[in-house]
């Protein structure tokens, strides 16, 4: 993927094959290719759980904005990083179609 | 070459999980010592039409898989163990020799009965509720579902238990009641259940009997209602801490041997399992209360004395 990826317009979505599982507050992801359990805690579930394929970055940021003001501040960068590591990890990818998807029109 | 069932002692038919076996003994004492170790075990499927088949003909006859345990040649009072004619281990001692054949059959168990989500674990059953025991090697599980089943929870297993599942939903925890394993360290703690009429085997330990007759009931498929994880340490204080459900979660995955062969329906299975139940990590050095507090949360749940019913 890119290594600017993500962008403000970006969508990400979440990889077909991973699956999560809700515990307490936070969220296990278990990834069907690389056979691994992966514990994501609040923040990074509340984004995983937005990466649907449809909402954007942007979108995602404003929403995790307005659930939690008190850390609006430092949200944007929180979710940029929590997708990067994410992407990295081979959890989310941008969504087929989105103007970042490989192969989408320039 | 004879072989061994054709003058032999053999067990019932035998159900380790989806594992169905039978033993023959060249030796009529091993075969009656064999048939008590492995008494849990016993496929009771046919005893409601005619009771069971202890014929000779009968015993074993319809086990897909056959051990035999016979005299190993030129080496007096040694024992070869061998499974559908091929030699497992040969020139073993009496007592080691059933502790190869409960290893054997651990394995086999294990491997055979993928269709549930399995736990390296202990597990006992209290009036219809499951107590899931997991742990590593060492970690106590084997003494602490020992002393349970001392006080009256029916016993599951020491060693592996399935989990039943339709999709992502868990169903009932499964009987495997293998004889209990104890390890030395165990025997000062559990000594009633020794010491082995065989001396001690495979790793110094004892098998103890459990079903009809042992004092130590086989409990039935049950709901889980407990996980507790010990975890022994001599110089610690015997207490129990609460797991989150997060925590849980990763102490199934961690002891859920063949999680990833259930991939997504396997790890719902294990959310549900951590949402549902009530979670414990028990560090203990005195099983005697290890066992109370377990015991207490129990009662909380089940019918006062109940868990005690069909003691054996």
């Amino acid at each position: 993927m890119d290594a600017e990826w993500p962008q403000a317009g970006s969508v990400p979505v979440r990889r077909q094959g991973a699956s999560a599982v809700e515990l307490d507050e936070n969220v296990a992801v278990y990834d069907d290719v690389g056979q691994l359990l992966i514990l994501l805690n609040s923040s990074a579930g509340s984004v995983w759980k937005l990466c649907d394929g449809s909402t954007t970055v942007d979108e995602i940021v404003e929403a995790l904005g307005e659930a939690f003001p008190d850390q609006a501040p430092v949200i944007g960068d929180d979710v940029y990083e929590t997708l990067r590591k994410l992407a990295d990890m081979g959890l989310v990818a941008e969504a087929p179609g989105a103007p970042g998807a490989p192969g989408a029109p320039a | 070459m004879p072989h061994a069932h054709d003058r032999a002692h053999c067990t019932p038919n035998l159900n380790a999980l989806s594992y169905r076996f039978a033993v023959c003994c060249d030796d009529e004492s091993m075969g009656a010592h064999v048939n008590s170790v492995l008494a849990g075990l016993r496929d009771h499927s046919a005893e409601g039409e005619g009771g069971a088949d202890h014929s000779a003909e009968g015993e074993g006859a319809r086990a897909p898989h056959r051990y035999s345990l016979t005299a190993s040649p030129g080496r007096d009072g040694a024992l070869d163990l061998a499974r559908d004619g091929e030699l497992v281990e040969p020139g073993l001692g009496p007592a080691d020799a059933v502790g190869w054949l409960v290893w054997d059959v651990n394995r086999l168990a294990a491997e055979q009965s993928g269709q549930h989500l399995l736990f390296h674990a202990g597990g006992l059953e209290a009036d219809g509720t499951g107590v899931l025991v997991p742990g590593a090697s060492g970690s106590g599980k084997s003494t602490l579902t020992a002393g349970l089943a001392r006080a009256g929870l029916g016993y599951l297993s020491d060693e592996l238990v399935a989990l039943e599942l339709d999709g992502a939903v868990p169903g009932r925890l499964l009987p495997y009641p293998k004889a209990i394993t104890l390890k030395p360290g165990s025997f000062a703690v559990l000594a009633e259940m020794g010491p082995d009429p065989l001396g001690e085997g495979r790793g110094g330990e004892w098998q103890v009997p459990v079903g009809d007759g042992t004092g130590r009931r086989v409990g039935e498929p049950c709901a889980p209602g407990f996980v507790i994880a010990p975890r022994y340490d001599g110089a610690a204080e015997t207490a129990l801490t609460s797991l989150s459900e997060t925590e849980a979660f990763f102490t199934l995955a961690l002891h859920a041997v063949n999680l990833l062969s259930h991939g997504a329906s396997g790890s719902a299975a294990l959310g549900r399992l951590a949402a549902d139940c009530e979670c414990y990590a028990l560090t203990f050095s005195d099983l005697d209360e290890a066992c109370a507090l377990v015991l207490g949360l129990v009662d909380a749940r089940v019918e006062p004395g109940s868990r005690r019913r069909g003691t054996g």
